[in-house]
């Protein structure tokens, strides 16, 4: 028991953690106190917890063993351990809790004195240990414990600001969605359990493997639907875009960020790490998923003026180009070639990562902005660069990253996919090449999209003039927020720049969940300093890019300074066509700016326009008009709209015929069930 | 490094005269004079020694665009050799393969477009939001060529993309080449915001792209931003006549080799400059709602070419 030994720090997180939970209700009368001292603890435990999975993960991994718990009711047993996968994905949670704790210590202070700011931390803690027992989750039944503790404790702090109808409502979606996902999970647990008697995942001994074909099917079409649900794959998503603005920003970053990864991470450890992929159409399945969710994800999100419901599809977006990722892993495995699914796998891998670094970032600063202006809708802003300049700077870190601009991670990693892609089409014996060549192309798609959506977030939210007084007086946010928006931009462009330290990570995961070795595809580049990835011929080095750029641009400045001489400039307004002077009101506007798109795929959108004028005879005199426009979710009109529509039918149908409120009724119900239930154990 | 310096100033200091030509042509088919072929010379020669007005409106974004967009494209231009016989593609730089040169092109445009946002005037957001409507159009098509020219030559690297284009006897002959090249002139067509998507020569703000997001700039800025716009123009078409009209003569490799790989280069440039200039006399500018019947002409032809490539082409 010392600081080097792994799994003793590893303990002393998860009890820091705890300690954070329980010192957050003891201060709960002083909010401050109860904030910063919760918090630290989870800047402590995160701290522990990524020092230890860092170095089991570089000393090679294996299974560690946390903690057992065998209780005298049958079945229920706890095991806690964790292996290299669950290690790497712990990895990813510590790092967005280290810099989204230290965020909150600033961000949580317009809770104090309005809200029970104890109540919340107590909350935040036990989300975030719940998501690590997810991870640490040894066999079936501490799955599903863990699995519905974060459901739970999420639900809460998604409603934590319950007076408003819709946060109370989007609770609802979630809660209900979450649910039905969590049905599926467990009936595919209980159906691996029943035909194996095997309880353990993570140091299983390899029972599940032999469940037969059709159960596999069966349990894969039911992971898909459970997973697919939490991971917000289309058509699955309507509670994502409603959850993440209800709930505070600190928490959409933790649920965008590491949440809904939590379906990849059961993707994995169930599909890949239990029953080992053989079939072809599990593969195709995951991939036109993952086309779907791309290009949907972002075209969706372009339609959004709320940050954070547009941040909410991005996550959409994002889970898709993984999902391409696990595809063409899965489908590359069924094939047997192993070289192609190690890349694939890892660049699944390395997006999961990188979203959560620029995805936690995006939520947090648009968390930072509605801290200082007390709006989430960007047609409100404007200019805030001026007012608030380094989260501005962080801001433009994370765009260019999630649009995959170089020399960000978000670029490597869909290097990464892309070349995946490449090498299965050039093997040329793998079929599927159409399918495979439309998932390049909605990456390409998807990708220069999300540049439009990021430049309209950016550009509207902070250049220009501000557009609405709040705007105007929005101020730079505390140095706390900033420090954990910091820490994570810093990352995305470190792990941009040397991606080969994250991959000397995932080699250790991707040799151990499906014995494929990675780094010696992804070979030593000539490039020093863990820079450059290259696959075959095929080469990338963010770093010397970088460099070069970098070069280019003194160089111009100096070539401009040699010709031109010292430069001349001159304030003056905007050119305003020699009219009246330019004001904020003639600027364009989110919604103009994505206008052309929503025109040119509107067959998507269904747009719609709605002017209602009022008055006393409207068409003479109005009184007052309102100019409304809009898109329509086809998901939501076709096939939600419709579900809930005929279960409101059905469930008027039972109370007017079974649930009648007769209490005779009733009792002979009961008597029915019993006669049914001894015949039932005396037949069988 | 010397082939790098080479390569630098090649497409730098030949881009602005891609344009003359361009216009020369233009003008002669309207049976004018012109202005001089090397009139962008003079014109960025003149405006790196004015005032620049600067909008009081405007961040640090502004005034770093011009440099990062200058910066990206010449570093794309780095990943696009020019002169590709004579051991020019051995001694090239290698920092990327296709998707570098794309997603770095990306940066210059992502910038760009939020310099036309950052001055708060209507015809800056305009521009951009049409930018961002036809480059993420074409995106896919221009992406699903590269992997079709790749997957001929059995990787993404330009380098080897050209080198296999350069032990074809004629390219352009091939069935997957041919349909891959339609695809290129497309793309350089709107990427480069010439007719028919966008009209360079007028200021107009029913149909202006790139001029509206540039509108404000002025002075060095100005010249910088014209600059990187002529280098993006080379660089595609450098990609077109290196691969689809690649000289396979064997050339002494050293000074006179490259040399003659030199002049051969910026004769097939000129040569293709001319055909550009005769297509945007010949056609005549789409409605910009029509573009999108031109992205998805040029991605179906993309998946055309690529299913050739696996019917045939192998």
């Amino acid at each position: 028991m010392s600081l080097s030994d792994n799994e003793f720090i590893f303990t002393l997180s998860i009890l820091l953690l705890l300690a954070g939970a329980i010192a957050a209700i003891v201060f709960s009368r002083k909010h401050k106190a109860a904030n910063i001292i919760s918090n630290c603890f989870c800047i402590g435990a995160s701290a522990l917890g990524a020092v230890s999975v860092i170095r089991h993960l570089l000393d090679g991994g294996g299974i560690k063993q946390v903690f057992t718990f065998t209780s005298n009711i049958p079945l229920i047993e706890i095991s806690l351990r964790y292996d290299n996968l669950s290690s790497y994905f712990l990895l990813i949670l510590f790092v967005l809790t280290f810099a989204v704790s230290i965020y909150s210590i600033g961000y949580i202070s317009h809770y104090y004195g309005k809200r029970a700011v104890g109540v919340f931390n107590f909350l935040y803690c036990s989300f975030i240990l719940s998501m690590m027992m997810v991870m640490l989750a040894g066999n079936l039944i501490t799955f599903f414990i863990a699995w519905e503790l974060m459901s739970v404790t999420s639900y809460f702090l998604v409603v934590f600001e319950h007076e408003k109808s819709e946060n109370v409502k989007a609770g609802t979606v979630y809660i209900i969605m979450t649910h039905l996902g969590a049905a599926f999970i467990m009936a595919a647990l209980m159906i691996m359990y029943a035909l194996t008697g095997e309880s353990m995942i993570i140091g299983s001994n390899g029972l599940f493997a032999d469940i037969p074909e059709a159960f596999k099917n069966l349990c894969f079409i039911f992971f898909i639907l459970g997973f697919g649900t939490k991971a917000g794959i289309i058509p699955f998503h309507i509670w994502l875009p409603k959850a993440h603005p209800a709930a505070s920003s600190n928490i959409s970053a933790l649920m965008s960020g590491f949440m809904i990864k939590t379906a990849i991470y059961g993707i994995l450890r169930f599909t890949l790490g239990c029953f080992g992929v053989s079939e072809v159409w599990w593969g195709t399945t995951i991939l036109v998923l993952g086309i779907i969710a791309a290009v949907l994800g972002v075209a969706y999100a372009l339609m959004e003026h709320n940050i954070k419901r547009l941040l909410a599809y991005h996550s959409i977006e994002n889970i898709g180009i993984i999902f391409i990722g696990l595809g063409i892993g899965f489908l590359a495995l069924s094939k047997g070639n192993s070289f192609v699914a190690g890349i694939a796998i890892a660049a699944a891998l390395f997006h999961t990562m990188n979203h959560a670094l620029f995805k936690g970032g995006l939520f947090l600063g648009a968390g930072s902005i509605q801290y200082s202006t007390n709006t989430k809708d960007i047609e409100q802003l404007g200019g805030l660069i001026k007012k608030m300049p380094l989260t501005a700077i962080f801001m433009l870190c994370f765009s260019l990253a999630i649009s995959a601009i170089v020399p960000f991670n978000g670029f490597v990693s869909e290097w990464l996919t892309y070349q995946s892609i490449f090498a299965f089409l050039s093997e040329g014996s793998l079929g599927m090449d159409l399918i495979i060549i439309l998932s390049a192309a909605a990456l390409a798609f998807a990708g220069a999209l999300a540049a439009v959506c990021f430049v309209k977030l950016f550009g509207i939210s902070f250049l220009g003039l501000p557009r609405s007084e709040s705007a105007k007086a929005a101020k730079e946010v505390p140095v706390t927020m900033l420090s954990g928006m910091g820490i994570l931009a810093a990352l995305c462009l470190a792990f941009g720049l040397f991606p080969r330290l994250v991959l000397k990570v995932i080699a250790a995961v991707t040799s151990e969940i499906a014995g494929l070795s990675l780094l010696e595809n992804i070979s030593n580049s000539t490039i020093p300093i863990c820079s450059g990835i290259s696959i075959g011929n095929n080469r990338m080095s963010m770093a010397a890019l970088l460099v070069v750029i970098v070069v280019l641009v003194v160089a111009a400045i100096i070539g401009v300074r040699l010709t031109g001489g010292k430069g001349r400039s001159r304030g003056f307004g905007t050119w305003d066509c020699g009219f009246v002077e330019i004001n904020e009101r003639m600027q364009y506007t989110a919604t103009g700016f994505s206008k052309p798109i929503r025109i040119v795929f509107r067959l998507l959108y269904r747009p719609y326009r709605k002017l209602t004028v009022k008055g006393e005879i409207p068409e003479y005199f109005p009184d007052k008009m309102e100019y409304k426009v809009g898109t329509v979710s086809i998901f939501e009109k076709y096939i939600y709209d419709v579900i809930i529509r005929w279960l409101q039918r059905f469930s008027r149908r039972v109370k007017y015929t079974v649930q009648t409120g007769s209490i005779h009724m009733y009792l002979s119900y009961i008597l029915v069930t019993v006669i049914a239930l001894m015949l039932y154990g005396r037949l069988f | 490094m010397g082939y790098i310096i080479i390569q630098l100033v090649l497409m730098v200091g030949l881009a602005p005269l891609i344009n003359g030509i361009i216009k020369k042509v233009k003008a002669f088919s309207q049976k004018r004079k012109g202005a001089p072929i090397l009139q962008m010379y003079y014109d960025i020669g003149k405006l790196l020694k004015k005032e620049m007005v600067v909008s009081e409106t405007s961040s640090w974004i502004y005034k770093a665009a011009p440099y990062v967009v200058f910066g990206s494209t010449a570093a794309a231009a780095l990943l696009v050799p020019a002169v590709t016989n004579a051991g020019g593609l051995n001694a090239a730089f290698s920092g990327g393969d296709v998707l570098v040169l794309l997603y770095t092109l990306a940066l210059g445009r992502f910038f760009l477009m939020l310099a036309g946002l950052d001055t708060g005037s209507t015809f800056g957001g305009m521009g951009s939001s049409r930018e961002g409507m036809i480059s993420s159009l074409m995106e896919p098509s221009i992406l699903i060529g590269l992997f079709t020219l790749g997957l001929a030559s059995g990787s993404l690297s330009i380098k080897m993309i050209m080198s296999e284009s350069l032990s074809k006897v004629c390219p352009i002959a091939d069935p997957v080449y041919i349909i891959i090249f339609f695809v290129l002139v497309i793309v350089l067509l709107a990427e480069t915001c010439r007719i028919p998507v966008d009209d360079p020569a007028t200021h107009l703000e029913l149909t202006m792209v790139h001029e509206a997001m540039i509108l404000e700039y002025s002075g060095r800025q100005l010249a910088l931003m014209e600059l990187a716009a002529a280098v993006k123009q080379l660089i595609l078409m450098t990609l077109i006549v290196n691969i689809f009209f690649p000289i396979t003569a064997v050339l002494p490799a050293g000074v006179p080799g490259v040399a003659i790989m030199i002049i051969l280069y910026i004769v097939r440039i000129v040569l293709l400059a001319v055909v550009i200039g005769v297509v945007e006399v010949c056609i005549v500018k789409l409605r910009f709602f029509s573009i999108p019947n031109l992205a998805a002409l040029s991605f179906i032809l993309a998946i055309i070419g690529f299913v050739n490539y696996f019917v045939i082409g192998r």
